[in-house]
């Protein structure tokens, strides 16, 4: 296994938590959980992420609970229970109350589902549902798009974290607008933002932080990997890069070849080589 | 000697023809019925998808798929039901949209098993040469070597061979509590033998460390209109598929995974999914009658893997999880030379 980078005295704050890493991680679709916890131990996220209503509420015939969750549990990492498959306000409250008694967190991963077939967020029922969630106590972590409007109702809802996606779930398309997710930026410098949703390649991770986000989270880029856990070590990598990139200030584009070398003293049957 | 077996599911049977054919004598535990439908084999579709299984499982998978592939001819002519055995390749399809998800199945495969390069992509009219009803797909893979096991008819014919075998002493509705040293232990008693098996499945909860159940479900299907011969998957983004022909146009469709010990009936989240990707494939399964919805928990640990685990004179055999008639022959045939036979 290669040399762990670290960025030790990079620490943010979410959720009240003070952590470390600023990769937030799925812990669907991975070959078996035990490839998972091997994939999140090198990934060295501190959040993952749950999905509560696909994975049925408890055992029955006295098994006493979910396995799946005590393994999720026993990892020792905060845990971000989402309201995945919920398609309006109502069924994404409902599922954050079990979230919320299961796992005994506040956090909640506020996802509204408004189409079927993108799975794009409905973000009138998501503002409706942030709303309601905050009053009653939740940290509403809210999956949203790159639109700044819909960014600025969950701020005035009260949400501490936004978190536009980088492209449609499950895509694999990286951003696909980053002006959108640099305007959101801009605009709310004191939230705490994550790209949340379509990222499929570390570049893409990278490209996030770069662009001042503070964090990324995503599930499919890792666990559809060939080697999930290979593949978690490059994110890990990818967004320390990417924060790395963005505290030490990245130079301006320009419209035209500014040489590192002067070309002042080259002969001049050299400067058109 | 005389032997004794905790669990007559789909393991306990495979162990039991073993050991049979070795001239032992047999007694069988089971908290269910000889006919009952608890065990995870019951539910089970039966498919021998040595390949296609591996997309998310483990390279070892594939070596003892190969085995087991042949061992079930034999196993089957055993109980009488040779005809419920089928090795005429199977189907890997997907919508025009999805295509990404066959290139992504394929370079998977190629990844974990040299043997996956040797698997042909079929254009619309090769499809069509195989499968006249699937002519709709332009795009298919086909991998000879795969095939399946009627589930319930084996279920049936072993039940029928196992309880007219007067080598055999079948136990029916006794919960075993757990197996020590050449020891069965009931809830009042406890019975000696000179080797004993623990093939509880989920049963063996309290005693196998880690072992969760991941519930299934599916769903059979009279269709007249749907003449589809063999095995067939549908690869989708969330939808994945199967389609599992058995005689008279009869048609298993599975099968969610759910990791969850719930084994209550099947939702209407999970019918609509399934559904609905089945319609997709053949407008013929609109007329399909529904026969039955089933639901079951597969044992499984935390690696997806199958355990076997020996003492001086027992043997634990757990976690065949979805693919417990791609690996039960081998991994029985394994644990018997490690153990009882070594």
């Amino acid at each position: 296994m290669m040399k762990k980078i670290e960025t030790s005295d990079d620490k943010w704050e979410i959720g009240g938590k003070t952590l470390s890493s600023r990769l937030l991680i799925g812990s669907a679709l991975y070959p078996s959980p035990a490839n998972m916890e091997d994939a999140i131990k090198i990934s060295g996220s501190q959040i993952v992420t749950v999905s509560l209503r696909r994975q049925a509420a408890g055992g029955n015939e006295g098994t006493g609970g979910n396995q799946f969750w005590d393994i999720i549990k026993s990892m020792g990492i905060e845990v971000l229970p989402n309201t995945a498959g919920s398609h309006s306000a109502k069924e994404a409250i409902t599922t954050a109350q079990m979230a919320r008694e299961v796992f005994g967190t506040n956090w909640i991963k506020l996802e509204v589902i408004g189409d079927q077939y993108n799975l794009q967020p409905d973000p009138f029922e998501t503002v409706k549902a942030a709303e309601i969630l905050i009053k009653d106590g939740f940290e509403v972590f809210p999956y949203t798009t790159d639109d700044l409007v819909v960014a600025k109702r969950l701020a005035d809802a009260g949400c501490k974290i936004l978190m536009p996606w980088g492209s449609m779930i499950g895509s694999g398309k990286g951003l696909m607008n980053p002006d959108n997710l640099i305007a959101i930026r801009k605009q709310f410098p004191d939230l705490q933002l994550v790209v949340d949703a379509g990222i499929g390649k570390p570049s893409h991770a990278t490209q996030a932080m770069e662009l001042g986000y503070d964090g990324v989270l995503l599930n499919s880029a890792i666990a559809l990997a060939q080697d999930p856990v290979k593949m978690a070590d490059a994110f890990r990598v990818a967004v320390v890069a990417g924060r790395l990139g963005y505290e030490a200030g990245t130079m301006k584009e320009r419209a035209f070849a500014s040489p590192s070398t002067p070309t002042v003293g080259t002969p001049f049957w050299h400067q058109f080589d | 000697m005389h032997i004794g077996i905790a669990g007559v599911g789909l393991v306990g049977r495979v162990l039991a023809l073993n050991l049979l054919r070795q001239g032992h004598t047999l007694t069988l535990f089971d908290e269910d019925i000889a006919y009952g439908d608890k065990a995870a084999g019951m539910t089970a579709a039966g498919m021998l998808a040595v390949f296609a299984e591996l997309e998310s499982a483990e390279s070892v998978i594939f070596d003892h798929g190969n085995r087991s592939i042949a061992l079930w001819p034999d196993l089957l002519a055993q109980v009488d039901c040779a005809e419920a055995y089928q090795q005429k390749g199977s189907i890997i399809t997907a919508h025009p949209q999805d295509y990404n998800e066959l290139d992504h199945f394929i370079e998977t495969l190629k990844s974990k098993v040299e043997e996956a390069s040797q698997i042909k992509l079929l254009d619309r009219r090769e499809l069509t040469e195989l499968e006249p009803d699937l002519s709709q797909h332009a795009k298919a893979f086909f991998i000879p070597q795969e095939g399946q096991v009627d589930a319930q008819h084996f279920m049936q014919a072993s039940s029928d061979y196992l309880l007219a075998n007067s080598d055999v002493t079948w136990n029916q509705n006794v919960k075993v509590k757990d197996i020590s040293e050449g020891s069965i232990e009931l809830e009042e008693t406890s019975e000696v033998f000179d080797w004993v098996f623990d093939a509880r499945g989920l049963g063996a909860n309290a005693q196998v460390k880690d072992l969760r159940g991941v519930r299934g479900e599916v769903i059979w299907l009279d269709a007249p209109e749907v003449n589809i011969t063999r095995p067939t998957r549908m690869l989708h983004p969330r939808y994945k598929i199967y389609i599992v022909p058995r005689p008279n146009n009869r048609y298993v469709i599975g099968a969610t995974e759910i990791e969850s010990e719930d084994k209550s009936p099947v939702s209407v989240r999970s019918s609509l999914e399934l559904l609905s990707a089945l319609y997709s494939m053949h407008s013929g399964f609109a007329e399909a009658r529904i026969v039955k919805m089933l639901t079951n928990c597969r044992p499984t640990l935390r690696d997806n893997l199958p355990q076997i685990i020996h003492g001086q004179k027992m043997t634990r055999i757990n976690g065949l999880y979805r693919h417990g008639y791609l690996l039960a022959p081998a991994i029985v045939e394994k644990a018997l030379n490690e153990g009882i036979n070594k």
